[in-house]
């Protein structure tokens, strides 16, 4: 595809299967995304697109195939080692520390990045008071970025559904990672929104971090996408730019094709 | 505070500071099963084996090999904490099969103390234990020992209290409430887990050490699955998650028989019974309860303090 001959490759996916018993949930897919783009993934449900990304963050391991990020070889990694190297996620169905405060659930995003342990927090470091300064500082920033500087001592399991989608996202960028992989971020949405995330999504891309999407509302999809790849049934149906993807018939039969023209016409 | 330090002065009766004494050992160990259970959310069922590592441990050094209690302490802390690397393994284990596997491990442990006379006494017990002394002064008096058995209670309670609010508290509160957004997070789940095992088991050890230093005799039924639970339900009436609650819990596990002596043998039917009245309260246990009342009677006063200016308002 022209796109992929833009920027440097970030994240390679080459011929990754995983199989669950008999059923083939990702079936030798390849997938290139480039460093800066925000890639789409879509398919109708059941396709694979949570599984890919679960293959991805290192949740599952691949049954056949290889994952680079940046440099490194990850296909044998750990969730936390990805996760390190810079690789971060939010979850379809939130995961929020529900008992913690909104900016406690931001500050775990940066343990990774700190390194007082046990001793440091008993005996009050020095080393210990500034990252907890750092922590609290970066935390907030975030917070503002998405919108939530407000409710930052809320506890997460107060929020409202919007907030904490954007939590999940606050807490997923405060480390900058090099790669962020949402898993349907506008789920659940009213169109207002939708269009705020899409904003982010926007936003977070311009600040040097490379964007995963998997979303079934189409226009978050292409409406922030700079490349979209289509799965179907497990496998990669097609790629290309968002335009591309609109005027494709295989896609258009496949997936847009009986309730796709009033998303097309939006689009 | 200060009424810890007052306190032997105000009420010197010896079997009073004594039982204290107990009670500050036995909270020891269950704030170590806190930092487990309650921040970093692994069930133990074992706890009474690293207790009984701690107690046995001293006994031997200072008894049999002339090192002077505070080593002793420490070596009676390092040697349980060295035996919860074993447990390694088994913190990938979660829920129930977790608990059954420590459930495991201190029955092993309490096979062992029973039988490897040649080192424990068996069922004999482990006589002539040496009083604690430190820095060359003998604690011979119910006073001095209830200061160190409390000094140390203290100590490892602030300890713990500085973890809540720190990096390492908060990674270990996320694994406990969701350990794949904590993975995800990039947080080495299997490694905390790991580390919450061995600090519980360290202070459970210096609990263990205290207790022989305290009783000067270890038999091995001190050391059953049995005392366990005891623990567990020292931090579940307490309230699960609070250190306070720790303390709350060992005072009435601890306090309650020894004062009731009449109810003796009938006393694990009490705690049961306890134990299912705080289910039904609510997860906070005592400390929940405590700060519920202590609102309620905070509330009650400023209604009758504020009473004749809220009942004006309230006219119009």
């Amino acid at each position: 595809m022209s796109a992929a001959t833009h920027g440097e490759g970030l994240l390679e996916v080459r011929a990754v299967t995983r199989r669950f018993g008999g059923l083939l949930a990702v079936d030798a897919v390849d997938l290139a995304v480039r460093r800066g783009s925000v890639h789409g993934l879509i398919g109708p449900n059941g396709a694979g697109k949570t599984t890919l990304l679960n293959l991805i963050a290192g949740v599952y391991r691949v049954s056949s195939g290889f994952l680079r990020f940046a440099t490194d070889d990850i296909t044998r990694h750990s969730t936390a080692k990805r996760a390190r190297a810079g690789i971060r996620r939010t979850f379809q169905n939130l995961k929020l520390f529900g008992e913690m405060t909104a900016l406690e659930n931001v500050a775990i995003g940066l343990h990774a990045q700190t390194h007082a342990g046990f001793f440091d927090a008993v005996l009050s470091t020095p080393r210990h008071r500034r990252e907890e300064r750092g922590i609290t500082d970066r935390s907030m920033a975030v917070l503002q970025f998405v919108g939530l500087a407000g409710l930052a001592q809320a506890r997460a399991d107060s929020l409202a559904y919007g907030h904490r989608r954007l939590l999940e996202i606050a807490r997923a960028i405060v480390a900058r990672p090099a790669l962020l992989l949402l898993d349907e971020p506008a789920a659940g949405l009213n169109v207002t929104e939708a269009a705020h995330v899409s904003d982010l999504i926007a936003r977070i891309r311009d600040d040097g971090t490379t964007v995963v999407l998997v979303e079934h509302h189409m226009d978050v999809v292409m409406r922030v996408s700079d490349e979209i790849t289509v799965l179907n049934y497990g496998r990669r149906l097609a790629h290309g730019t968002p335009a591309q993807i609109q005027e494709d018939p295989v896609v258009i039969e496949a997936y847009l094709g009986r309730a796709g023209e009033t998303d097309r016409a939006q689009a | 505070m200060a009424a810890l330090i007052a306190l032997p002065w105000i009420e010197p009766d010896k079997f009073a500071l004594h039982v204290l004494s107990l009670i500050a050992i036995a909270s020891i160990a269950a704030m170590g099963l806190q930092v487990l259970l309650g921040y970093s959310g692994q069930l133990s069922i074992g706890q009474a084996a690293f207790y009984g590592i701690g107690a046995y441990t001293s006994a031997f050094l200072t008894a049999k090999l002339g090192v002077p209690f505070p080593l002793a302490l420490i070596g009676a802390g390092i040697a349980a904490a060295i035996a919860s690397l074993l447990m390694v393994p088994i913190t990938r284990l979660t829920g129930a099969y977790l608990a059954v596997a420590t459930l495991g491990f201190s029955i092993i442990v309490y096979l062992f103390i029973k039988n490897e006379e040649w080192l424990t006494g068996g069922s004999y017990g482990f006589i002539g234990i040496p009083r604690a002394e430190l820095f060359g002064y003998v604690l011979r008096d119910a006073r001095s020992s209830y200061y160190l058995n409390v000094g140390v209670g203290a100590i490892v309670y602030f300890v713990f209290a500085r973890i809540e609010g720190s990096r390492f508290g908060r990674a270990i509160n996320a694994i406990r409430q969701d350990a794949d957004a904590a993975r995800a997070s990039g947080i080495r789940v299997t490694l905390l887990k790991s580390e919450c095992f061995v600090i519980a088991a360290f202070v459970a050890g210096l609990a263990g050490s205290l207790y022989a230093h305290e009783v000067r005799y270890l038999a091995p039924n001190d050391f059953t699955f049995w005392k366990s639970i005891e623990i567990l339900i020292m931090v579940v009436i307490g309230g699960v998650g609070s250190l306070a609650g720790a303390i709350l819990g060992a005072a009435v596990v601890v306090g309650l028989p020894e004062y009731l002596r009449a109810i003796g043998d009938y006393r694990m039917l009490v705690f049961g019974a306890i134990l299912i009245a705080t289910m039904l309260f609510g997860e906070g246990g005592l400390a929940a309860l405590a700060a519920t009342l202590g609102r309620r009677l905070h509330a009650l006063a400023m209604r009758l303090i504020l009473k004749p200016t809220a009942s004006r308002k309230a006219a119009p």
